[in-house]
């Protein structure tokens, strides 16, 4: 077995992979709070177009990690559809844009019955980009660390969380009784989705102690960084989750309730980063060069 | 219509690497390239065994040209495709250059061909340059040999006899043989590929 660290994608795809993530969720959540925590048309239209507006950024990223960003009209030339995860992610992210702007005009217009079907097909891209992000390291088959099942599931659940973040950013500076009421329904949520990526994370690494070569190799590469140990886990999973647990037990918290997610946001972007770069290739013996 | 494959008799490779340079010269791959150089082929030098009891072996590397490559599975715009016979080969005018297949091909088969490797290209080779986009580059068998009738460079050049090609669906080819006498195996079959190269060790 030869094992290899993987130099393709770094920095860029990470970043791709945070933002799109991020913005899928916020798409998502943000309409969720217009269409069932009456939060009002112009919550539902804001947090639509920001997430939108985070998603772009995030693709400007994987344009420009391609080697020629010009060929990037060729991406919607969609002939891998079939098989390939970037394919099938542009048709998810086309989705998004295209019901997002919809619902958007339609809770703009008070169009109701419309609005409620595109707000639905938005949120449902929404959730598919952040599933999406973690589909696409897992089909690299020579890189047993990612061609798991538990990465699409880790992406999905940290881009949630991110998301919930973001959110509580919005929401912390209003007043209303609509927004203190949405901003602990996001707090409770968000709650729930770190210690279930506490779970995730721990099974993923039992799995991979009892692993392949190139499994452990990744793992042991991520536990002996101090950016994913104290970086990630504890300042951007653990810490957040005491800070958000006490804050939704006391009044007047949502300054801390912020700081945490500001925490959340930055440790969804190192995990993004370190996993992609502790991607290792398990090649055949001889092949390595 | 056949299905082409390749042998690689590594008891029988010199480690001469004339298949290293006769592919590069004729695909005018980046052998200027930093760190050794990027190729379509490659042979390394493996040490096997502890010492005193050492043996160098050379070990030849290709694109597998598999029956269910991943690189294919992963390519967005169909810039990789199979054709007729087998081979696994991309469309340059499709390739976004997004590096999907190079992190989803277990064999370390592809490569960048990037603009600086373009003006090396045509520096080293004028008018002839067969480089003219940058794009993901790897292995072809020679498709435009094949159609001449040739064999690919690298099996042509072989002292060794160490690249030996031919049709798989043809039972009296030598690749067919051996490969049907489970003389020569391919490498790393639990991953799925199906790879159509396939090894003496
Ligand atoms: S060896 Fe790699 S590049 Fe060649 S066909 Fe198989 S997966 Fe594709
Ligand atoms: S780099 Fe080119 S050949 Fe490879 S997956 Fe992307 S578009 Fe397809």
């Amino acid at each position: 077995m030869d094992l290899v660290q993987q130099h393709t994608w770094g920095w860029f795809i990470a970043i791709y992979l945070y933002f799109g993530g991020l913005g899928g969720a916020t798409i998502a959540l943000g309409i969720l709070g217009e269409l069932r925590f009456n939060k009002g048309k112009w919550f539902g239209i804001g947090t639509a177009l920001l997430g939108l507006a985070i998603l772009s950024f995030g693709l400007i990223w994987l344009i420009l990690d391609l080697i020629n960003p010009l060929r990037f009209l060729l991406a919607l030339w969609v002939k891998g559809i079939a098989h390939s995860w970037i394919a099938r992610g542009m048709i998810i992210i086309t989705g998004a844009y295209v019901f997002g702007v919809l619902y958007a005009l339609a809770a703009f217009f008070e169009w109701t019955t419309f609005k409620k079907w595109m707000g639905y097909a938005a949120m449902f891209c929404g959730f598919g980009v952040t599933t999406y992000t973690g589909l696409l390291l897992n089909a690299n088959v020579g890189i047993p660390f990612w061609h798991t099942p538990a990465l699409p599931v880790l992406f999905t659940v940290s881009a949630f969380s991110t998301g919930c973040a973001l959110l509580m950013w919005v929401l912390a500076g209003k007043n209303d009784h609509e927004s203190e009421h949405f901003f602990h329904a996001v707090e409770g949520f968000d709650i729930f989705l770190i210690s279930l990526e506490l779970l995730i994370l721990f099974a993923y690494f039992d799995f991979a102690r009892l692993g392949n070569a190139a499994v452990m190799k990744s793992s042991h590469m991520l536990l002996t960084n101090p950016l994913f140990t104290i970086g990630f886990v504890v300042l951007g999973l653990i810490a957040p989750l005491i800070l958000e647990a006490y804050a939704s037990m006391k009044e007047n918290s949502k300054g801390l309730a912020a700081f945490a997610s500001a925490l959340v946001l930055i440790g969804g972007f190192l995990l993004r980063y370190l996993i992609v770069w502790a991607g290792v290739f398990q090649y055949p013996h001889g092949l390595a060069g | 219509m056949a299905r082409y494959g390749m042998v690689m008799n590594v008891k029988t490779c010199l480690g001469c690497k004339a298949c290293m340079a006769a592919c590069s010269q004729w695909n005018q791959t980046p052998f200027w390239a930093e760190d050794g150089g990027k190729w379509r082929t490659r042979v390394t030098e493996l040490q096997e065994g502890k010492f005193p009891e050492v043996k160098r072996e050379f070990f030849p590397t290709i694109c597998m040209h598999c029956v269910n490559p991943p690189c294919h599975s992963v390519c967005p715009t169909g810039a990789t495709y199979i054709n007729k016979d087998g081979i696994v080969l991309i469309d340059y005018d499709l390739c976004l250059g997004c590096g999907y297949c190079i992190e989803a091909c277990p064999y370390d088969a592809r490569y960048e061909y990037e603009k600086d490797d373009l003006e090396k290209d045509e520096f080293y080779f004028g008018e002839d340059a067969r480089h003219h986009q940058v794009h993901v580059d790897k292995c072809t068998f020679c498709v435009d040999r094949l159609a001449e009738g040739e064999e690919p460079s690298c099996a042509a050049t072989c002292v060794g006899h160490a690249r030996i090609f031919g049709d798989l669906d043809d039972p009296k080819s030598e690749v067919a043989q051996l490969v049907n006498s489970g003389k020569a195996k391919p490498l790393g079959e639990y991953m799925g590929a199906q790879p159509k190269v396939y090894y003496i060790k």
